[in-house]
């Protein structure tokens, strides 16, 4: 089923090149997506300034939501929400240097861990050795974005002395390519007795997991909202230029009736993401509410969004002539990844009461 | 051009952190007093001219009146602070609520200097109620189609005609009519707006029930009613401007989400009763993130309104959303904990509330302006932007 040529390693690679903060829309290589040269054109409008802009390490939460939602509404064949607002955030926080390049994430409890060092051996973190924090991982970490063209990947998993965070480099794993519906590339890793030295391992607090939950499920949130603007600027863009029986689609009641609950939901999410940068960069309660009621919403409001995109452009829509299956297959993909609606609905609701439902909706801004 | 549908970033300034406290250490005096209930639809159906006078001894009338007028000065976004907080909590604000959103700054804007000096101050004390006159038998979103006429006397003008649709006529002091004053080949020139006062004779108030038996609305019939010249409010002719003017502030408020939210406040105190099941959670989260992404669009109206933007398309995307949000929530509400509505049970009690909300549900996405129509202008700006 994957008919697509196109070496997502090489493409990431260079799209994502940290020392040029610029990611060139053209590096997006439809030629592999496409045979049609006028959809092409489509895709790649050469007379847009079409970059996205790869935020400077410093830059606030609103900027790198900004920029991941740019992203999604460009299909950027880079993992760049991922490296921009998880990735290297993370890597900060426990202190070890960000490697330059695209970056993913695994948040993976289940893998088994060990010392590297033999069982019997007296050292460990408390042993008289000193302290030894290699470590000894196997499992596999499943459908690892864009894993196959990341420079590093940063593993939170459990370690017999606690939380940890580790990097690890692809190459060390035994890769079994996969992808979501997108054809983005979601990766298992497979590692086998993998040694990672005590150098790329900090031991880390249990909070920091949950903030990697919480910033994996915003980085998505923020790219659902912007494949949703897409789908709202393509809408437009058609229901305006296609006329039948004579006049624009957009001259009819039930089409506009429609289309503006599609640039509504899609308003509504890009609200909900916004809503979670701030809490995000000064910390306290609203950045758990924030960020599950971002990407619940985000989730929710994909199908609403996919499906009334692809009603009022007629069949072209579902083909790949035309580009709104870039924005719409995302949709569907990203609303399950790093938690779905369910999911992040329970959280949200689960410390609420009569009493704190309203002071909690207020706490922001 | 930004977007028309592009909302500005809100930041509340520590002021109005301050002032959500006091508001809700008002309102807990007021709940130990009996007067807050927690009732849906309190904008529309909790009318109690006491509680306006004490908010307005607070300065919560008004708010957002200059301080020469007798107002406090201080903005739509402290504005929305204090009303947010009172429909939330279901307070009874509808005896001063269309005085504060719409009359008071229609006066402020179209007024003479004589009619800002005698409204505001008695709007701002919680003294002077208003009504709106816009609707007709044959005019709702049509506006334009206004029958109501407003012919030249002597020392003012003479109105004949029904308006329909008028909340509170029955209690209220004045009403700011729309009425065609001139014949024009455009529907939309020669029509001008008035202050009636609804005591004076020729006004005939004809109650219209709702199908919960209420009488919130009327009819009210001019039968040649005098309104001095001093009365006309704006320029003769502007009426349609002025009129579409204002609906940012008629439609982008936080009423437009909030009037059903003490149900939701309900059915989370019946769960902590029994112990919620994942599923009600889940569906409990779905409505809080969608209110909470809700609120943000809707401060972001205010946002724009405090900067002096006028933020039409904006308010139509919130109007219909909010107020779509407002009757499902109602349907989710019975869904995730099935319960029998009952207009007879103990008032505050959830049946009761729940029946409270349905029977008021069909009015949501009507009043203001009819959701379908907003639909048209949310389109129509985004098409004529791109």
């Amino acid at each position: 089923m994957n008919t697509r040529t196109i070496d997502t390693h090489t493409v990431n690679t260079h799209t994502i090149d940290t020392s040029t903060p610029v990611i060139p829309a053209d590096a997006y290589d439809t030629t592999a997506f496409y045979a049609d040269a006028d959809a092409i054109a489509t895709v790649t409008n050469p007379t847009a300034p079409d970059a996205v802009t790869l935020p400077s390490e410093d830059a606030s939460t609103a900027e790198l939501l900004a920029a991941a939602q740019e992203a999604g509404r460009r299909a950027v064949p880079a993992p760049l929400a991922e490296t921009a607002l998880v990735a290297r955030p993370l890597l900060r926080r426990a202190g070890l240097p960000v490697p330059e390049g695209p970056l993913s994430y695994a948040i993976a409890p289940e893998l088994t861990i060990r010392y590297a060092h033999p069982a019997d051996s007296p050292v460990g973190s408390a042993g008289c050795l000193g302290e030894d924090d290699t470590l000894l991982v196997t499992g596999t970490l499943p459908r690892v974005p864009w894993g196959r063209a990341a420079t590093a990947v940063v593993v939170l998993a459990a370690a017999p002395f606690g939380p940890v965070l580790f990097t690890l480099t692809p190459d060390l794993a035994d890769l079994a390519p996969g992808g979501n519906l997108a054809e983005e590339p979601r990766d298992d890793l497979h590692l086998a007795a993998l040694e990672v030295p005590a150098a790329q391992v900090r031991r880390i607090a249990p909070e920091l997991l949950d903030e990697a939950r919480l910033r994996a499920a915003l980085a998505r949130a923020a790219l659902i909202a912007g494949a949703a603007e897409r789908c709202v600027d393509l809408t437009v863009a058609h229901t305006t230029a296609r006329t039948q029986f004579g006049r624009p689609l957009s001259h009819f009641q039930a089409v506009k009736q429609e289309e503006a609950r599609l640039i509504e939901e899609a308003a509504l999410v890009r609200a909900a993401v916004r809503a979670a940068a701030v809490p995000l960069d000064t910390g306290g309660p609203a950045v758990r509410l924030t960020v599950a009621a971002a990407k619940t919403q985000a989730s929710a409001s994909a199908a609403e969004i996919a499906r009334i995109a692809h009603q009022l452009h007629g069949a072209i829509g579902m083909t790949r002539l035309h580009p709104l299956h870039l924005a719409t297959t995302r949709l569907w993909s990203w609303r399950d990844e790093d938690g779905d609606e369910t999911h992040w609905a329970h959280c949200l609701a689960r410390p609420l009461t009569a009493a704190t439902l309203w002071p909690a909706l207020t706490t922001t801004p | 051009m930004p977007s028309p549908v592009a909302f500005p970033d809100v930041a509340l300034p520590e002021s109005a952190r301050r002032l959500r406290g006091e508001v809700r250490a008002f309102l807990d005096e007021e709940r130990a007093r009996g007067t807050v209930l927690g009732r849906p639809d309190s904008w529309l159906a909790g009318w109690d001219p006491g509680f306006s006078r004490r908010l307005a001894e607070r300065g919560w009338v008004g708010m957002a009146l200059p301080t020469e007028y007798g107002g406090a000065g201080r903005g739509f976004l402290e504005r929305y602070v204090v009303i947010e907080e009172l429909l939330a909590a279901g307070a009874p604000v509808s005896a001063h609520w269309v005085s504060d959103r719409q009359a008071g700054p229609s006066v402020l804007q179209h007024g003479t200097e004589e009619q800002r000096r005698f409204f505001l101050p008695r709007i701002a004390a919680g003294q002077c109620f208003f009504s709106i006159g816009m609707s007709e038998k044959s005019s709702g979103s049509d506006l334009a189609s206004v029958a109501t006429r407003a012919e030249r006397t002597a020392d003012g003008w003479r109105l004949t005609g029904t308006k329909m649709w008028t909340g509170g006529a029955h209690v209220n002091d004045y009403a700011i009519v729309l009425a065609r004053t001139d014949d024009a080949e455009d529907r939309h020139a020669g029509l001008s707006q008035f202050i009636v006062d609804l005591r004076a004779p020729g006004v005939r108030v004809e109650p219209i029930r709702l199908m919960s038996g209420e009488h919130r609305f009327n009819a009210v019939h001019l039968e040649g009613v005098d309104v001095p010249d001093g009365m006309l409010l704006g320029r003769r002719g502007d009426g349609w401007q002025q009129v579409t003017g204002e609906l940012a502030f008629e439609r982008s408020g936080p009423e437009r989400y909030l009037s059903t939210f003490p149900l939701l406040v309900s059915l989370l105190r019946e769960l902590e009763q029994r112990r919620a099941t994942a599923e009600q959670l889940t569906q409990v989260g779905i409505l809080t993130a969608r209110l909470l992404s809700l609120r943000q669009l809707s401060l972001g109206v205010a946002a724009a309104l405090d900067a002096g933007a006028s933020p039409d398309t904006q308010a139509a995307l919130v109007k219909d959303l909010g107020t779509r949000l407002e009757g499902t929530l109602v349907d989710t509400v019975r869904s995730i904990l099935p319960t029998p509505a009952d207009p007879y049970a103990t008032p505050g009690s959830h049946p009761e509330l729940l029946a409270f909300a349905l029977l008021h549900s069909p009015g949501y996405t009507l009043r203001g302006g009819t959701n379908e129509i907003l639909r048209g202008i949310i389109t129509r700006g985004l098409e004529q932007h791109s």
